[in-house]
This record gives C-alpha cells, structure tokens and sequence, in this order.
C-alpha cells in the first residue's frame, strides 16, 4: 500500500482504484494525476450555489439596495423641490400679470386686446379670461376663444375660482404635463387663469432620474466585482488547504500549511498540520514495522535455505515420506523468501524510500534482455515498428521487476506466458503480457492488484505458487513511473497484461 | 564432511565467511565445503581481519552490519593490502547500502537470503576470473594510459594504478574495444560472469570507482564514457 493509498483510507477518501476492465487499445480516461483537485462536497449537504457565488450576490443586493435607495429618496426630493419652486414661480406670475389685467380692465373698460397684450409671458403660456360669460385666450392671439371652457383648464379649478378663491392644480396637457393657476378679478368683474407648461422642468427630471439610477446601477456592478474579488481573497486560504491536503493524500506527506501567515486561520493551519503529523508518523511507523520484521527474518531465512540445501545434499537415500516432506520444506521455504523480499519491496514504498534511479532506456531493448535473461528466452518478444526504439524515463530495476513479476504471475496461473510484445501508443510505450490461460473475470480485474488479492483464482493455483504481492508490486513500479497497468482479455482466451509508460520526449541517441 | 561430492574439501579454493550470525557462518559454511572450497569462518570484522592476514581466501564474503568494525570497514581494510575478491553478503537491500558497498570496495553484492547454488556460483566466477587473464603478456597503450593484460597491472604516465581485479577486467573489456558501445548486461557478462539476472548497479559504481583512477577530471569522464541509454564506451585519448 503505498503513501497515496494509505492517505486516502486514513482521509476517507476512496481510493483511486482505476482498473475497470479495457480492452488491449481503449484509452482509460481517468489516468492518475498529480494536480489538486476540489474539496469534494457531500451530496447530502451540498448547496446550490458556493461560498464565492453566495458572498458575491450578497455584495451585490447590499450595493444595489443602497443605491437604489439612495438614487430614489433623492431623485423624489429633487423633483419635489423642483416642481414646488415651478409652481411657486408660475403662481408668483400669474398673480402680477393678473393684477396689470385687473388694473387694465378697471381704466378702460372692457379693452380687452390692450389689457391681455400688455402682458409678459414666457415660453409655452398661455393665459386665459373669462368675462361676462365669455372666455378670452391670449396664448397666440387675442380674441374670443367661445363661450365653452378651454379644454386646458380644468373644470374643478374653474369651479374654485368662480367661487372666489385663487387655486392652482397640476394637470396634463396635450400629453405635456403642465401646472394652471385662477385669480378671480373682482374690480374687474373677470376671472384669470394662466396655464404654464412644465415639459421644460420634466426633460430635466428625466436626465436626473436617468443620471441618478445611472449611478445606482454602477454601483451595484461594483459591488458585484467586489463581492468577487472579496470572495476570492477569502476563499484563497481554503484552496491553498485543499491544494496541499490533496498533495498529501498524492503522497506528499511532508507537506504543511504555512503557519502563522493569518491569525484568522492559525487554528486550522496548526490543527491541519498536527493531523497530517500523526498521520505521517503513523504511516511511517507501519512501513518501519514491516521493513524491521522482514529484515529479521532475512538471516534466518539465509541459514534456513543454506540448511534445506545442505540436507538435501548429504542425507543419502531418503525414505519415499521424507523425501515429498524435503521437496515441500524446499518449495515453501522459497516461497516464504519470496514474500519477504516482495514485503520488503513494498515496505520500502510504503516509507518513501522508493525514489527512482531514473535514466533514459531503450525499452525494447530492456524487455528483450530481461526475458532472455529470466525465462531463457522462452517466450517470444514481439516488437511492433512503432515499439522499436522507444526510449522512456525509467528505472532498470524496477520496470525488470515489474516485468518479471507478470511473467511469474503467468507461469503461476496461466502455465506461462506465450508472447510479449513492446508497442507504442500515443503518448505512452506499452508492454504486452499475454498468457494462454483461464483469463482474469470482468468483475476481478480492478481487485487483482490488490495486495494478498485471493479470488476465484485462489482455487486454481498451484498449491505453493505466489506470494500475492507480485501484481500489487508491478502497479506500483509502473505507477512510481507515471504510468498504469491493466489486465483485459486476450483474443484467442487468456489474460492481457498491459504497462503504459509515458515515452520521453528526448529521442535517442 | 560431505561423502558424496566428487570435489575433495577445499580444492576450488579458500572462502573466508564473515558474519556475525554463527548459524549463517555455520549453514553456508557447510554448504560451501559440500561445493568443494575451503572455508574459514570469522564471527567479527576484526577476526575475519586477523584469519585472511594468517591463511589468506581467495574470495571474502562479509557481511556489513558486525559488531566492532562493520563489513564497510572490513572492505577497505582488505582494499588497502589486497585485491582478493569481496563480496558483500547483507540483509540491507537498498540502493544506498548496496552503493556503499561497493564504493568501500567491493566486487560484488548479494542481499540475504541468499540463494546457496547462486551465491556459490558467484564465488566460482569471481575464482575463475581471478586466474584467467586474456591475452596474456600483451600491452596496449592509450596515451598516458598503459594496460598490461597478462599480468593485471595498468599505469597512468607511468605510475601503477591500484585497480582493483574487477576493474581491471572492466579497463580491459571496454578498452578491447575502442569506440564501441558496451551495454552494461553486456559487461556484467563479461567482467563479473553472470550469465543470469544481474543487477547493473554493479557496473554504474565499478565505472565510477575506475573514471575516479584512470580520468583526468572524473567529473568529466574523456576515456570511459557514458553512452545515454545504452552503455559504456571507452574513446581513444
């Protein structure tokens, strides 16, 4: 069990089994990688949305709520102020010119052209008379505009001003939004209205509003980048944590937070790193434990195996019992050699001691001599054209080891393997294992390289074969590489052993 | 001891086992002189010390964790007056303690436990090549570098180097062929005789050992070069 895995057990992760069943060519998407990966979320409490979404709507509704409050509270008082100022004007008018009508009435009698023209009125007013029952309107030219109220005036401020009161009131004229004002003329027996228009006042109106609720909407963009912005830089620590938690369950355990950087998260930081020193040193005790306990039972295994051949030598003529007991003392004793070798592998692994004696190797040469050397040259090697001359970053021993391990796994359980072959694909260097025996089940093909893995094919091992390290040994040799091995089936029946490894992008010589 | 080989005790040669374990000493003792060597058994570097000084082994195997002077010191010492073939014999099986071992001086490193007919048959060929120089009485010189085949000795202007047999054999096996590539299963081959599964770092330290003798500068190797990916080489000065 490597650092990784262990750490993913001891996390709660679950460990990255990535050996579903693929066929000799399939692509498997879900390579191992080193990069950081997110917190995972648990589906149960899972939210919508994530801190950085929540804390940058929120930014955003404060921004655009006080904004929005503020640009309407002023754009109401402006306009009120406004309006109130226009019409006090327009009333303060509408007085003096009511008086100069008065008087004008009063000297020379029912002159009614001199006394309206004599008048001074702004743009878009207009001034109406009503007289002995007639109404004079003295807008564009002065005469009698009929006997009907105008329509600019409303009824209910005629009304008023019949009765005797001065009134003003706002209305809408011709669409245009425009403020009228009555005096009733007693001297002159008359009523006086002036209607001012307030289109003039509404355009401004409408460039404050626009100006106003213009800057409420920027504000609230701004608040939106801010909310970002604060919500990155708040979460940054949280994915600094995630980035080394995930390096460490990668098998960095030497890895720590930063301590004391802020105050804030100082508690996490020293919690988070105490936890990863327990688990570290928990780790490493395991892997010290079995490295001492297979490096005890080397000097004895040496005399044992020294002993057995000895026996074996000079005992003379054995009876038939002694003699099956010597083979069985013999093939167990080799055995058990076997698996304190392969522990002792895997315990170096385990406490990090497995670092690469890397250097650039000519695979197909290495997989030539490494068959020939251990199996004689018995099984054929196959090199593809593309296979030929592919150089990767490696380490002889280890990918030796990896190689023969499947090599023995087949000689094991297959009776031997019959080809192997060395081909390129894409990226990666492959390095085939095909055997002619029961193949390896769909449902066991992830679970073979498992430690001490015993499944179906328990029942048909040879009694003594195996030391049910070698598969987990040659996953982690060709993972320690950056590659990964797969079993699928062979065409024609038997099991397919497959290694990728990355090819180095240096070329030969 | 043993009545059925044909080799009378101690015909092949000597063997002086050093390990501080009397039943390893005792199993491979056994086992040894059933192969037909002599065997001197020591419990602690400095007895074995003191047993090769009164009957000198044609091969040393030592182990490296003994108590007083440990198998590294043991090497060096026998180093520095001898170039008997050593074998280190450890139940350490990482790549610094095997380095360390051969850096002090060994010829070979086998890693407990020992399989008896491989760990005998390493001891026969380091024998073997121990009697056996090629070409004897020729001399080939490159340059400042003078190799004497038959008798073992080479000299950098003019000065005997202390090469130790296996580098020797190395010098003499990359040398042989100027120019050419040797790879290393290749020179494991040749130089040490293993004709099965051996293990290169042997010849990555025994360069290493021989660039630190016969290189001008052995950081920057001229005589014995490295060819990436595929072996040694040795270029013509």
């Amino acid at each position: 069990m490597t650092w990784a895995r262990r750490a993913e057990l001891l996390l709660g992760r679950p460990a990255r089994r990535p050996s579903e069943a693929t066929s000799a060519g399939a692509a498997r998407s879900d390579k191992p990688s080193q990069g950081p990966e997110a917190i995972p979320a648990h589906p149960a409490r899972r939210r919508r949305f994530g801190i950085t979404a929540r804390v940058t709507a929120a930014f955003a509704a404060g921004a655009a709520a006080l904004s929005g409050t503020l640009a309407a509270s002023t754009f109401v008082l402006a306009r009120h102020y406004l309006l109130d100022q226009r019409e006090s004007a327009a009333t303060v008018a509408t007085y003096a010119n009511a008086k100069i009508v008065e008087r004008e009435l009063a000297n020379r009698g029912a002159d009614l052209g001199q006394a309206l023209s004599t008048l001074t009125m702004a743009q878009g007013t207009s001034a109406f008379l009503y007289l002995h029952g007639v109404w004079y309107s003295a807008s564009v030219s002065v005469g009698p505009a009929g006997t009907s109220r105008p329509a600019a005036l409303p009824s209910s401020l005629v009304g008023a001003v019949e009765r005797g009161s001065s009134a003003r009131q706002r209305e809408m004229t011709g669409g245009q939004p425009a403020v009228a004002v009555g005096v009733p003329l007693p001297l002159g027996g008359a009523d006086y209205f002036e209607v001012h228009s307030l289109s003039e006042l509404s355009a401004t109106l409408e460039v404050l509003a626009s100006v106003v609720f213009g800057c409420a909407a920027a504000t609230t963009l701004a608040g939106l980048l801010v909310g970002g912005w604060t919500s990155r830089r708040l979460v940054r620590p949280l994915r600094g944590i995630a980035e080394v938690a995930s390096a460490i369950s990668g098998g960095a355990l030497d890895r720590r937070l930063p301590e004391g950087a802020d105050p804030d998260l100082a508690v996490l930081s020293s919690s988070f790193n105490e936890m990863v020193g327990a688990l570290e040193e928990r780790i490493k005790r395991d892997a010290r434990f079995v490295s001492n306990v297979s490096h005890e039972l080397r000097s004895p295994l040496t005399t044992i195996r020294a002993t057995v051949d000895v026996l074996e030598r000079s005992a003379g003529p054995l009876k038939a019992d002694a003699l099956r007991a010597m083979g069985m003392l013999k093939v167990e004793v080799e055995r058990f050699a076997a698996m304190v070798q392969d522990l002792l592998e895997m315990a170096r692994f385990d406490a990090g001691a497995g670092a690469l004696d890397l250097e650039e190797l000519a695979l197909d040469d290495l997989v030539a001599n490494t068959v020939a050397a251990y199996l004689d040259g018995a099984v054929p090697v196959f090199v593809s054209p593309e296979g030929t001359g592919t150089w990767v970053m490696g380490d002889r021993q280890r990918l030796q080891r990896a190689l023969v391990n499947l090599l023995d796994n087949a000689r094991a359980y297959a009776g031997g393997a019959v080809g192997v072959y060395v081909d390129r694909c894409g990226s990666y260097a492959e390095v085939t294992v095909d055997d002619a025996g029961p193949g390896v089940q769909p449902g066991e093909r992830g679970a073979i390289f498992e430690r001490f893995y015993r499944g179906a094919a328990a029942g048909r091992r040879a009694a003594s074969s195996g030391t049910g390290l070698g598969l987990a040994l040659v996953d982690e040799h060709v993972r320690a590489h950056g590659g990964w091995v797969d079993v699928a089936e062979r065409p024609g029946g038997g099991a397919r052993f497959i290694i990728r490894l990355p090819l180095t992008t240096l070329g030969g010589n | 001891m043993s009545s059925f080989t044909a080799t009378p005790p101690g015909a092949l040669g000597r063997v002086l086992l050093i390990d501080d374990d009397p039943n390893i000493v005792a199993s491979l003792g056994m086992y040894l002189r059933q192969d037909g060597y002599g065997v001197s058994e020591a419990g602690s570097g400095e007895e074995g010390l003191s047993s090769f000084a009164a009957t000198p082994a044609n091969v040393v195997l030592v182990d490296l964790l003994l108590p007083g002077a440990d198998g590294l010191e043991v090497t060096r010492s026998l180093r520095s007056c001898s170039d008997v073939p050593v074998i280190v014999v450890s139940a350490c099986a990482g790549t610094p303690d095997i380095i360390a071992g051969l850096e002090a001086g060994a010829d070979d490193y086998v890693t407990k436990p020992v399989v008896p007919k491989e760990l005998s048959a390493r001891i026969r060929a380091h024998m073997r090549r121990a009697q056996l120089w090629p070409n004897e009485g020729a001399t080939v010189i490159f340059g400042a570098l003078e190799i004497r085949l038959g008798t073992g000795v080479a000299r950098k202007d003019g000065e005997e180097l202390a090469l130790t047999r296996t580098e020797f054999r190395l010098l003499c096996e990359l040398a042989s062929r100027p120019g050419w590539v040797m790879s290393r299963p290749k020179l494991l081959e040749r130089v040490w005789g293993y004709d099965y599964f051996g293990d290169t770092r042997l010849v990555d330290v025994h360069v290493g050992r021989l660039r630190s003798k016969i290189e001008a500068d052995p950081a920057r190797p001229a005589l014995v070069v490295t060819v990436r990916g595929a072996g040694y080489k040795f270029e013509r000065p």
